[in-house]
């Protein structure tokens, strides 16, 4: 065991003096490690230590701390002697809203390094953890992933007490529950469960604990370390958790009986357990009248079918199956393609990659250098590569519609998933036409029904179905309509009989 | 672990030694739209005319200029020993692979369709390549002549006369016969096959002189040819064959021109909603079929100077007459000139008796023709255009 493993271990020694060695030791020479040296009361025989992070500890909190231990006692006119444990300090001196005592070496410093302050008085074997985490976080703002109309605006941060506070505003239910826990060996970065004890589905927050504590890694940077170390899927496309910038979206996620994961420095917010379904929906869905949330909601999954399949659906017609496509449909392909030196299948391949790249391109430039790149790619494809008859016009079509179909997916890491299953089933109907064409497709089909999220069937509740889930999932019904959470919550009446609205009736006799 | 990367290697090799297999890209076709087929020079051969299509020509522009402001078609005759052979005769100079999937037309030629038809129905059938929704056609003209005529409004010839049949009930003078009518009939004791009739005629007008009035061959859709087995035994007129249509087609509308009762003028009647019933029966071992006409009727035009309501009960009686001489006359064809159930009589027949149908089934088309045929037609005329208004002087 390293030396310093041991010595964390170890209790506070009564002597200030070892205390500091020890903490002294372990903390090293950092510039930012500040050590500030007092005396309780002003009395020169119970001199003391603070410890705390410049940079992560709110020195005004400091202050408050100092002035309550230096010179409270004495306005106070207590006596030093009777101060002599770390409770009696903490109940009778400091004015801390938050101030605990602790007894192990290790806990006071994990303390210190998140931001808060240490407090150790000689002749006490126990230190005092204050918080006074107090650091310039990020405003809060809208998520540019997920973008929506109507709906709140505001968005994650990067700190996880402010992003539980979203939920808690949402949420006033007192059995909201908010369960933590450290994981990264170095980074100790915090972690909560979030879940609503009387809905969230039976075992599951143990279950995720349970994935949680397993987790051995010395660093966590981002949720999305932790959501590829706890997944049901592994080796799949296709992800099984999801993740969100929005406290709406979590908020609606925990009130059906899910958990969701927050995690310390990301406003990235993962909710388990996910069925495939949820990347199509969108929060508007929900905001706008059911009417336009179904519509939009179809056109979604019109908008996944083209950008996954419709690029293969062309080659394939093309290069392997003319009889399939109308006459005269037919004919205008094959003049388009008349001077096109390629085959359809490398076509398409060039045009995909073509279209990835120039993605990537304007994602990674700087803002004002990605929309040229955008403007000199989207020129040179659309426009130079057809003249120059090295690209059918056609392609360019069915490549644009598919780019522009993957951008209608409203969760940006599923459209991802899909943008990569578009290729093996490129390749297999570049290939082998239809019969792998089908082939490629059933295989994913097969694969995605044989994958599970946190026990619940991926593409539920369509296979398997449960009848009465069915009114949230390809349609949005009405918000009067659904009355019952999904089938796996614990309490699945969520709202009463008859709240459709309707106008006063007439009694009889009133007119 | 390393065994299934050694599987998955193994699939990514397989898959480069595919090569393709079985691609035809759709440029590297020669789309087939119209074939015609007549007797080769020689006895005993087939001379296939196959009008292909030339996507840039008949498309105009799209994408990169690909040269060629030429014909959007092109035609091609080719002769074998059998219609497949004549086919791969055509490998021999079509630059592209003959590709039939596309074909709209099958169009023979009168002396080939007499001579038997087996031939052609059973490769156009037996074929996975080519469609059962092909119009099939018989034509006294020469076919290749007809395929490669060019109409006035459409690029590709073919799809003319596509048009023309999908549009055929307008004018009501001619089946809409496919390869799978064709071959349903062609395989049924109890019906026999009738074709279309296709015609180039003088119709269209050059702008360029128009003076010449019907300078431009253009091709008709009118008439059928009626077949016993699968010989062609004869054609059938366009008026008769508007009787045909009641039978096979179930005819609802049609233009009826009549003569006015009250002076020499005309009317021309819309008949309506037009009902056949067939009504077979058996007795004393022979077939009996009173065949009954339903129709409604509205004038659509009226050159007769008086008050309509006054004539309606002639016009409906003119029409009545008209209607039933057509059906008499296609009867008095089908059964004392060619002995060929075309009229599918048979199948109602066959429905409503099928134990008598045992005994009688093979001889049927001599049933048939010894059969006796009632036929009457009730028409009447209900629109309330009968105005007196403006046609009375």
């Amino acid at each position: 065991m390293p030396k310093d493993q041991t010595q964390q271990q170890q209790a506070f020694e009564p002597g200030i003096s070892d205390n500091v060695a020890t903490i002294d030791s372990i903390l090293g020479a950092s510039v930012d490690v500040q050590k500030r040296e007092f005396m309780l009361c002003g009395n020169p025989d119970r001199s003391g230590v603070l410890y705390f992070l410049d940079g992560m500890a709110d020195s005004q909190a400091i202050d408050g701390i100092l002035r309550a231990l230096v010179v409270l006692g004495n306005e106070l006119n207590l006596d030093p002697a009777s101060l002599s444990s770390a409770d009696a300090i903490r109940t009778r001196l400091m004015y801390n809203a938050s101030a605990k005592p602790c007894d192990k070496v290790a806990d006071g410093v994990i303390g210190v390094a998140s931001g808060d302050t240490l407090v150790l008085v000689d002749g006490i074997p126990e230190g005092i953890l204050v918080s006074t985490r107090g650091w310039k976080d990020r405003g809060i703002e809208e998520p540019s992933t997920e973008n929506n109309v109507r709906g709140p605006r505001d968005g994650f941060t990067e700190s996880i007490r402010s992003n539980t506070a979203h939920i808690r505003r949402r949420i006033k239910d007192p059995l909201l529950r908010f369960d933590a826990m450290i994981v990264g060996t170095r980074t100790k970065t915090d972690i909560n469960i979030a879940y609503i004890e009387d809905i969230v589905k039976e075992g599951l927050v143990d279950e995720v604990k349970r994935r949680l504590a397993k987790i051995k890694i010395d660093a966590i940077l981002e949720s999305g370390y932790v959501e590829e170390l706890i997944e049901d899927a592994p080796l799949s496309p296709f992800n099984t958790v999801q993740s969100t910038e929005r406290p709406d979206k979590v908020a609606a996620a925990l009130l059906e009986g899910r958990v969701a994961i927050f995690v310390d420095n990301t406003p990235v917010v993962l909710i388990v357990p996910t069925y495939f379904w949820q990347f199509m929906q969108a929060p508007d869905d929900y905001y706008d009248r059911y009417w336009v949330g179904s519509f939009f909601r179809f056109v979604r999954y019109v908008a996944f079918f083209i950008s996954l399949l419709l690029p293969s659906l062309y080659v394939m017609l093309v290069s392997f199956h003319s009889e399939m496509i109308p006459t005269k449909l037919a004919l205008t392909i094959a003049s388009g393609r008349e001077v096109v030196p390629f085959p359809v299948f490398l076509e398409a391949l060039m045009m995909e990659l073509a279209f990835e790249l120039m993605r990537e391109a304007g994602l990674r430039m700087p803002k004002p250098i990605g929309q040229a790149v955008s403007i000199v790619g989207s020129l040179i494809i659309g426009q130079a590569a057809v003249q120059a008859g090295l690209v059918s016009p056609f392609m360019v079509i069915v490549v644009a519609i598919t780019g522009i179909s993957s951008f209608a997916i409203p969760s940006y890491s599923s459209s991802l998933a899909i943008r990569l299953c578009r290729f093996p089933i490129l390749v297999a109907s570049g290939l082998f036409g239809l019969l792998g064409f089908a082939t490629m497709f059933f295989a994913l089909l097969l694969h995605a029904l044989s994958i599970r999220s946190f026990g619940e069937s991926y593409l539920a509740p369509a296979s398997p179905y449960h009848h009465s889930d069915q009114r949230d999932m390809l349609l949005r019904l009405p918000i009067w309509m659904l009355d019952k959470r999904p089938q796996f919550a614990q309490n699945r009446q969520r709202s009463g009989d008859r709240q459709m609205p309707h106008p006063p009736q007439p009694t009889k006799g009133e007119e | 672990m390393r065994r299934i990367l050694c599987l998955l290697a193994a699939l990514t090799l397989l898959t480069m030694c595919v090569s393709c297999i079985g691609q035809r890209q759709i440029n590297e076709l020669a789309l087939v739209t119209a074939v015609g087929i007549e007797n080769g020079d020689k006895p005993g051969t087939i001379k296939l005319s196959v009008q292909m299509i030339r996507p840039a020509d008949a498309r105009g522009q799209t994408g990169s200029p690909s040269g060629g402001t030429g014909q959007p078609i092109y035609s091609a005759q080719a002769e074998g020993e059998t219609i497949f052979d004549a086919i791969r005769e055509l490998g021999r100079f079509v630059s592209r692979r003959v590709y039939w999937a596309h074909n709209f037309l099958i169009v023979m030629n009168e002396d080939y369709a007499r001579r038997g038809i087996a031939d052609m129905i059973d490769f156009f059938t037996r074929n996975h390549e080519l469609r059962m929704n092909t119009w099939v056609a018989v034509t006294s003209d020469s076919p290749a002549e007809l395929i490669s005529t060019i109409t006035g409004l459409e690029v590709v010839p073919g799809q003319a006369v596509d048009n023309l049949f999908k549009d055929n009930r307008i004018a009501g003078q001619a089946p809409s016969s496919n390869m799978m009518n064709l071959e349903e009939a062609f395989l049924s004791r109890s019906a026999e096959p009738v074709l279309a009739r296709l015609e180039l005629v003088s119709r269209g007008i050059s702008n360029k002189k128009p003076l010449e009035h019907g300078s431009i061959k253009q091709v008709e859709l009118a008439g059928a040819a009626a077949f016993k087995g699968e010989a062609m035994v004869g054609w059938v007129t366009p008026a008769e064959t508007r009787g045909l249509l009641f039978f096979t087609e179930r005819l609802e509308s049609g233009i009826e021109v009549v003569g006015c009762p009250n002076n020499g003028n005309k009317l021309s009647l819309e008949f309506r909603d037009a009902k056949l019933k067939i009504k077979p029966s058996y007795r004393n071992q022979q077939a009996q079929f009173q065949v009954a006409l339903h129709t409604n009727a509205d004038i659509v035009e009226s050159g007769c100077e008086t008050n309509l309501a006054k004539i309606c009960q002639d016009v409906e009686r003119a029409l009545e007459d008209r209607l039933k001489g057509k059906i008499e006359s296609l009867l008095r064809k089908a059964r004392r000139q060619y002995h060929s159930d075309f009229l599918k009589l048979g199948d109602v027949f066959r429905n409503k008796y099928p134990e008598e149908w045992r005994k009688i089934g093979d001889d049927w088309n001599s049933v048939f023709s010894e059969a006796q045929v009632d036929v009457a037609v009730s028409a009447k005329i209900n629109s309330v255009v009968l105005k007196s208004v403006g046609s009375v002087k």
